[in-house]
């Protein structure tokens, strides 16, 4: 480990009406993997965007780099300074070929006379590839044909090929969240190369599994709320295949304060009834899940958990008739059903709650009545045309239900609170009578506030009888909501839970199943 | 290793050194070995071609082997000229990913201005050849404005080149007061309605464009960005690549094409009007679109436009050989656009078709 | 700011005001019943093709090939009047809506972007209007009383403004209360929700583009009628005019907003040009390149570049 390539002092950030960063300081050292977590929210993308360029921290603070201070107006700059960043979504361009995108931007090297060498570029490709260890690829290869591992090694090659070019040394990669699209031989291939890279660069891996994160940084820092609340070190001569001991200190330190039983409104939480509402048998889909079977019953709520790529998605959109499985039976209320479209689905009583409120769930140039009545709109007809005044007191009367606090109900859905939004969204579903409601991460993106409405909400429409099939943004979620857990890996159930109201499981009971 | 959505991924994971994953990689080391891929500029080549063959064979059936003689080949190649300039100048667009409805308005413009320079019956000017590049100016100078509304003002390249198709369709006619002004300079017509060893010039000048935009897709910085811009214009930016520079200079490029291709077609009937272009977007659009450029972007290239071209020019001329009338080869030309565009649009990437 | 991308009535209204005060300071006489007249023959047929259209951009796509239907439905009432007498009227109605239903498939079933789609059905429908009649055709002279119904008078109101009046309520009760219509908005504002949600998404985009032909047909009606004959070209202008006017009038190119109202407005202002240009001079290619340029600047005004990211 050695001396400190990159230093922020006291670096912060304001957005109107929220700091997302309250004076941070940040030190990479040389030669380091340093693991970067904390909550959604907690300012890791911001510090992320203000390392790349992407944006400029307030005045008042320091960016050092090297000892020298600098200013990044842009990405160019921080490839320039050596800041480079492998993106969670991926950078990389797919109708060009691994070479293409490998220099593209940066190609002077390869033109004679303005015009490209394809075969040059070809051979510099092979030897910067070799050098992430994709020697057999193809550079002519389009990359939108490469799996996500391989495309996340051409990302960070291009990287290293430019910090190269420019002639820094030790460039500092960013590499978010770099582990979900990846499979378990894939990640520890990409740590075995990542820990090779480490004598020629830093490394600032962030990830939401911990377990990984402690494993394989030498330092793990830790963000909450725009603060920086503490570095964990790996203390040399620890023994490196037992760090999972460390994993409860992160997590405290993320979360800040021990879970309260209240937390998840868990006093409320009621036992389900007998009626099977909906079964599920063998349901499978080539590539994405096999031989899923459920039996939901009333005023049940069941959390499905797994890591990105397990499954579950699928599942929950097979089960909401958004895609059609290979195989299986679905039965809702004892009778077989088989969904073309959403719309069959929604005839039977299923209904679901997208885990992406602006382009799934809602209208937003439309106002929050247009969104409550979408589903219910023929049933608020007088004779053939729709009753204006019907529209409103439907409108009306689900909003109020759901406290949706909005200045009218004319107002534009788009205007909202992102809490606010998702109560219009739930009040749609209402409105509309379902029996079944899929909640795909239905805390996504709202305020603390506005949550713990929402867990309420949750625990009153299980209690009315309805049932709920529930993905969250974090475990402690799905636990403290559920009454049972279906932990799915690679495509299939591995694992049922009971989640009974003051015997939850612990969360690292569940991770354990999980990964 | 677990069944996973990622190992069937064409080109699976192929991480050497991974005793699970050598299996496919040598696997994907032979069939690169045996299939070379096509770059993206001449991606889809090869149903074209096929399309080409089998509109030849079907005429070739329908009018009794006549569209197959040397001499309607030539007539084919004679008229392919000026719409596989228009094509080649507007499929840069559409590569980038945009939208260009300016063609025929620009095109017209650029005609009757012309037709005033030159040696005409309605003013003494006379600027003999630099005509050309006084054309070409004039429609990079059109494109220019299509390319800052559509990058600067921010207006869909759609909207804002519909509108200057208007003002410079208004234009042709403002300045020509509506007259058809003939063209007094046989030199002109004699160039571009002549023949250099049987070959119609107006083609061999087709085939000269097409070599340079060839190159310039395959072989230059600018068009390779041209097609990063196409294939996700985002990235492309956080690249580094400097995408408004580099749409508002293809627009201008398609500008001066189009210039071009109004010159040409000027000489050719010795005379101008500003309804010149009329008539010139639909085909134009439907070669494109025949010859597999992507109208989502980033895919096709210089070649899918020759092609195109030829298919759409083929066909209209099977249709006149078995004497059918005009009117339904524009219907033909409807349908056959429709299908070309179901057949190969990528629906994965617009996802929500509008 | 926000309020006025979102639906530049306000805007629209106010441009409208300052045109026809304009164009009354350069001339006294242009508001008088007689230019007042030949405005509503004007805005008969904008707001008929206008309101169509406006459908079909709701939905966030575009209908290229409306002038098409125009051409169409004007030689096929005027070959089909003389041996049906009034029963032309709804023939060609039908025969509008016919067309668009044809649109609203071809874009649906197909799945391929609506202005590829309609430019294609445009050169067909170009096609058929030839085939039909190559020329102008005019029908017997004893049917021209028939015709006479569409620039006659009812009592003291010309029978333009009875149009006006007719499509704009239609359409306005079709976008209003009609769930298919209201179904237009929503697949304009969020198709991926509106699928979610169960809505027919098909459906919708059809009966748009059906409302356009529809909307088309009558406008092809008009433009015959008040000139006593049929072309198989007299639509070619109005592709360009009525996306002018659902623009103008502040519908936004992205979908899922303005309407029937907005369209009103913006079939006014281009009437009021139409007229009032040439009342200061301005001749017809004038025009053309102003209505390119107000184009334009209507779309840069009302385009919601926060929906968008990338402007193609």
């Amino acid at each position: 480990m050695g001396e400190a390539v990159l230093e922020l002092k006291n670096i912060q950030k304001r957005f109107p009406g929220v700091v997302a960063l309250k004076g941070i300081d940040l030190e990479v050292r040389a030669h380091e993997i340093l693991g970067l977590v904390g909550e959604n929210g907690a300012g890791k993308s911001t510090l992320m965007k203000i390392l790349v360029g992407l944006q400029r921290p307030d005045p008042g603070g320091q960016f050092l780099l090297r000892g020298r201070p600098v200013v990044l107006d842009g990405p160019e700059a921080a490839i320039r300074n050596g800041i480079g960043m492998v993106f969670q979504e991926g950078a990389m361009i797919p109708n060009l070929s691994v070479l293409d995108n490998l220099f593209l931007c940066h190609e002077d090297p390869f033109t004679r006379g303005g015009l490209l060498s394809q075969r040059r570029m070809a051979e510099k490709a092979r030897t910067v590839l070799a050098g992430v260890g994709l020697e057999g690829l193809d550079p002519r290869a389009p990359m939108g044909e490469l799996s996500a591992a391989q495309k996340q090694m051409v990302e960070i090659a291009r990287l290293l090929w430019m910090s190269e070019h420019y002639g820094v040394e030790n460039p500092i990669l960013i590499l978010d969240e770099p582990t979900t699209v990846l499979q378990d031989a894939e990640v520890r291939r990409l740590f075995a190369i990542l820990n090779e890279l480490k004598k020629r660069a830093s490394i600032i891996f962030i990830s939401h599994r911990l377990e990984e994160v402690v494993q394989h940084s030498d330092r793990v820092y830790v963000l909450k709320d725009g603060a920086h609340v503490g570095t964990l070190e790996r203390t040399p001569g620890m023994d490196p295949q037992a760090p999972i001991a460390e994993v409860p200190r992160v997590v405290q330190m993320m979360v800040g304060h021990e879970l309260s039983a209240e937390h998840y409104r868990e006093s409320m939480q009621t036992e389900p009834g007998q009626d099977v509402v909906l079964r599920v048998r063998g349901l499978h889909k080539e590539g994405l899940f096999r031989d899923f079977s459920l039996d939901l019953r009333a005023g049940e709520i069941v959390g499905l958990v797994g890591l990105l790529g397990s499954g579950k998605e699928a599942v929950c959109r097979c089960l909401m008739g958004a895609e059609r499985p290979d195989g299986g039976t679905i039965e809702v209320g004892g009778k077989r059903v088989r969904f073309r479209s959403p719309k069959d689905a929604i005839r039977v009583g299923i209904g679901c709650v997208p885990i992406d409120r602006r382009s799934e769930g809602l209208a937003t140039s439309l106002d929050v009545a247009e969104n409550v009545n979408l589903l219910v709109l023929r049933g608020l007809r007088l004779g053939p045309f729709l009753d204006p005044r019907r529209e409103r007191a439907n409108a009306e009367r689900w909003a109020t239900e759901c406290l949706v606090k909005t200045p009218s109900l004319r107002a534009q859905a788009g205007n909202l609170s992102g809490g606010n939004q998702q109560k219009v969204v739930i009040a749609k579903w209402l409105a509309a009578h379902v029996r079944i409601l899929i909640l795909d991460h239905p805390t996504r993106g709202i305020d603390v506030g506005a949550k713990d409405e929402i867990y309420a909400r949750i625990r009153t429409l299980a209690a009315s009888g309805m049932s709920l099939l529930i993905m969250c943004d974090t475990l402690e979620e799905d636990i403290g909501l559920s009454n049972r857990l279906l932990v799915m890996k690679d495509g299939a159930v591995v694992r049922e839970l009971s989640c009974a109201a003051r015997e939850k499981p612990s969360p690292v009971e569940v991770v354990s199943h999980v990964v | 290793m677990n069944r996973d959505p990622l190992a069937s991924a064409p080109g699976a994971p192929g991480l050497p050194g991974n005793g699970s994953a050598a299996a496919p990689d040598r696997l994907a080391a032979l069939r690169t070995r045996f299939r070379r891929p096509l770059d993206v500029v001449s991606r889809g080549i090869t149903g074209q071609l096929v399309a080409l063959a089998i509109v030849f064979t079907i005429f070739g059936f329908g009018t009794g082997g006549v569209n197959l003689s040397p001499r309607n080949l030539l007539v084919i190649l004679d008229l392919a000229g000026p719409p596989m300039i228009v094509c080649l100048g507007i499929h840069l667009v559409i590569v980038i990913g945009a939208m260009d409805l300016s063609t025929e308005g620009i095109m017209s413009f650029v005609a009757v201005s012309c037709g005033l320079l030159v040696r005409n019956a309605f003013n003494a000017n006379d600027i003999g050849f630099w005509v050309v590049p006084v054309a070409v100016l004039l429609g990079g100078a059109a494109g220019l404005a299509g390319g800052l509304l559509s990058t600067l003002a921010r207006i869909p390249s759609f909207i804002a080149t519909l509108g200057l198709w208007w003002i410079t369709q208004g234009l042709s006619v403002i300045i020509g007061k509506g007259n058809a002004v003939p063209m007094l300079d046989t030199r002109f017509q004699a160039i571009a309605s002549g023949r250099t060893l049987h070959v119609p010039n107006s083609i061999l000048m087709a085939a000269a464009l097409f070599l340079a935009l060839w190159a310039l897709q395959k072989r230059t910085r600018f068009g390779r960005h041209m097609y990063a811009i196409g294939g996700d214009e985002a990235l492309a930016r956080q690249a580094g690549v400097r995408v408004n520079r580099v749409k508002v200079l293809v627009f201008v490029l398609t500008g001066a094409i189009y210039g071009f291709a109004a010159l040409l077609i000027s000489a050719q009937l010795a005379t101008t009007n500003p309804r010149i272009g009329n008539g010139r977007l639909f085909p134009a659009m439907t070669a494109v679109a025949v010859g597999g450029v992507s109208l989502s972007g980033g895919v096709g290239g210089a070649l899918n436009a020759v092609l195109g071209t030829l298919i759409v020019v083929a066909l209209a001329n099977g249709m006149v050989l078995m004497g059918l009338s005009p009117y339904v080869q524009t219907a033909v030309t409807g349908v056959v656009l429709i299908l070309a565009v179901a057949l190969t649009i990528d629906r994965k990437k617009i996802g929500i078709i509008k | 700011m926000e309020r006025i991308r979102r639906n530049p009535l306000i805007i629209s209204i106010a441009f409208l005001v300052a045109l026809i005060a304009a164009f009354s300071y350069g001339d006294r006489t242009f508001v008088s019943a007689y230019n007042i007249g030949s405005l509503m023959e004007v805005v008969a047929v904008l707001l008929a093709v206008g309101l169509g259209q406006a459908c079909v951009i709701v939905t966030g796509g575009i209908d290229l090939s409306v002038g098409s239907i125009i051409s169409l439905v004007s030689v096929v009432f005027m070959v089909t009047l003389g041996p049906l007498g009034a029963a032309a009227y709804p023939l060609v109605l039908l025969v509008g809506a016919g067309c668009g239903f044809l649109n609203g498939l071809v874009v649906s079933k197909l799945r391929i972007p609506s202005f590829i789609g309609t430019l294609g059905t445009q050169g067909i429908l170009q096609s058929l209007a030839f085939l039909v009649r190559e020329n102008a055709v005019t029908p017997p002279e004893d049917r021209y009383a028939l015709l006479d119904l569409v620039q006659g008078k009812v009592g003291p109101v010309s029978a333009f403004w009875i149009i006006s009046a007719a499509v704009f309520v239609l359409f306005f009760a079709a976008q209003r209360f009609l769930p298919v219509g209201r179904h237009v908005f929503y697949v304009g504002a969020n198709e991926r929700m509106s699928w979610l949600g169960g809505l027919d998404v098909d459906r919708a985009r059809i009966f748009a583009f059906t409302l356009a032909g529809f909307g088309a047909a009558v406008a092809g009606i008009v433009v015959s009628a008040r000139l006593y004959q049929g072309y198989p070209q007299i639509g070619v202008e109005y592709v360009l005019l009525s996306i002018a006017v659902v623009v103008v009038g502040g519908t936004p190119m992205t979908g899922g907003a303005g309407g029937a109202v907005n369209t009103l407005v913006g079939a006014l202002i281009l009437a009021v040009i139409r007229n009032g240009l040439p009342v200061v001079g301005v001749d017809a290619y004038q025009q053309q390149v102003i209505l390119g340029i107000l184009v334009i600047i209507a779309v840069a005004v009302t385009f919601d570049r926060t929906k968008v990211a990338i402007i193609k």
